[in-house]
């Protein structure tokens, strides 16, 4: 059995791990709240630019009444020959299981859709780095300087069935609309130019601490506003849920909506009614024109919506494995002041057998 | 509320509500020019151009907002307006404005015959043109 020295040593080394895990998890939870708020505040935006969409709709025709076809090529339904997937992980590891469910939902959505050509865009240090090892990058030909300099969009050469495409370090460290802009405009460049068919964005769902699930949605073509289309969705255990609302209440946080998101949600019951008030609107340009210039913002803003949420839930799921975390420590202490108390009283004892002992020999 | 002839002037961008406030009038940049809306506008929806949002008579005084890439939806007694950025003059960076329109403008001379491109470059301009104005107007 091991001496008292060496079991003091490693409870030390121990509790100074829990001091580690407690600290990350308090900021964690400081961070979380943070996002939280942020996830909430942008949703009346989301909200109102769905509406309104659902208002235009109903004002102009947006289907050819010849073929059928929608007019916008946003809303255009195509054979998914060529498929996107954004996938959000985060960017640092220690959050529990929530890169891995992320990576895995994402994988089993590649394993099903294996003869389709698919393109993986990462967002998120951890996703970036898996698929870069997994799969080749996309290739672009040279923009040669020559007749079509300028016009012609730069060509894909296709290796594999699937690759990876676009780099976005940093992005979720310090999330911004811009960025987000960026990115967005990006993919609606792309749909709508036909390289790609459809859109589907894997993200962590996040609705409050003990609400959240991995899901995969389909963020192009657009089939109705307001609403997410999930193609697939894994939901938290039960077990999962204990655990995260336990760690939301020993960090302060609670796990039903506060009074500021009260507020934000009566705003956005009143968001819902926007741009649709049933009056005869003048409209300053032709419906179809606000039309056309809402519709690609309205992909922006979701995909910014679900980085929002994907940025919380990593914070809360870092703040439950380290909450986790703590209290294992705790306990590991717990059972190694045990034994080195028990090896202590151990040595006490033999000693006074010893010296008992020699004393009834004499 | 006692004054029933105020404006419910709302602005409100992907990250907050910026302004939830009354007002007496609200100047609004639209896509082809400025309208001022008073209590009692007919219902009207416009897209938003670069810009600035003024609000007069409201409860901390005269305010400014650059904005920029949205939309307005204008009621009788109410004004929302829905924009993707949305500055006070004082929050402009003027660096990063005129950075941003020495791109728009390297953008439009290699623009060539691309329709596209032109548009593109002339939004990124007249956005960097409307900042550096606003932050002009404030100091």
């Amino acid at each position: 059995m091991a001496n008292v020295l060496d079991l003091r040593r490693r409870i030390r080394s121990v509790k100074n791990t829990r001091q580690i895990t407690k600290a990350m998890k308090m900021v964690s939870a400081a961070k979380l709240r943070r996002a939280q708020e942020r996830a909430v505040s942008s949703r009346p935006y989301s909200a109102m630019l769905a509406s309104v969409l659902e208002s235009l709709k109903r004002r102009i025709d947006i289907y050819d009444p010849e073929t059928g076809d929608a007019k916008h090529p946003l809303l255009r339904t195509r054979e998914e020959k060529r498929v996107l997937i954004v996938v959000v992980s985060g960017d640092k590891g220690f959050a529990g299981a929530f890169n891995t469910n992320i990576i895995k939902t994402a994988t089993q959505f590649l394993d099903k859709n294996g003869k389709k050509q698919i393109d993986i865009e990462p967002i998120g240090r951890k996703a970036r780095d898996l698929f870069r090892r997994r799969y080749p990058a996309a290739k672009f030909a040279e923009q040669n300087q020559g007749e079509h300099a300028g016009s012609a969009r730069p060509e894909r050469q296709r290796g594999s069935g699937t690759e990876v495409i676009g780099d976005h370090p940093g992005l979720l460290e310090k999330l911004s609309f811009d960025a987000v802009r960026e990115v967005g405009e990006d993919i609606v460049d792309r749909y709508a130019h036909e390289e790609i068919d459809a859109v589907y964005l894997v993200y962590n769902e996040f609705k409050s601490v003990i609400a959240q699930r991995v899901v995969v949605e389909k963020l192009l073509p657009i089939v109705e506003f307001g609403k997410h289309e999930i193609a697939e969705a894994r939901e938290m255990t039960a077990e999962e849920r204990a655990q995260a609302g336990e760690a939301a209440l020993t960090a302060g946080i609670s796990v039903q909506p506060g009074e500021a998101e009260a507020d934000i949600a009566e705003f956005e019951d009143e968001a819902k009614k926007f741009g649709t008030a049933d009056v005869d609107y003048i409209y300053e340009q032709p419906p179809r024109e606000i039309f056309d210039a809402i519709l690609p913002r309205y992909v922006t803003s979701q995909l910014y919506h679900a980085m929002l949420e994907s940025v919380a839930a990593e914070h809360a799921a870092r703040m439950t494995a380290m909450d986790a975390a703590t209290n294992n420590a705790t306990e590991m202490i717990d059972d190694l002041t045990l034994t080195m108390n028990r090896v202590r009283q151990a040595a006490i004892t033999k000693e006074i057998i010893e010296i008992v002992s020699g004393a009834a020999a004499l | 509320m006692a004054d029933t002839n105020k404006l419910t002037v709302r602005l409100v961008t992907p990250d907050r509500i910026l302004v939830d406030q009354t007002a007496d009038a609200v100047e609004v940049p639209s896509k082809s020019g400025y309208l001022e809306v008073l209590y009692g506008h007919a219902p009207l929806l416009a897209e938003l151009g670069p810009g600035e949002v003024r609000l007069h008579g409201g409860e901390g005084g005269d305010q400014r907002f650059n904005v920029a890439r949205g939309f307005v939806e204008v009621l009788p007694e109410r004004v929302t307006i829905l924009a993707e950025s949305a500055l006070k003059p004082e929050e402009i960076d003027t660096a990063e404005a005129q950075k941003d329109l020495d791109e728009g403008r390297k953008l439009w001379n290699e623009a060539g015959d691309d329709a596209e491109k032109y548009d593109e470059a002339n939004a990124v301009i007249r956005e960097a043109e409307s900042q550096m104005e606003s932050a002009q107007g404030h100091s």
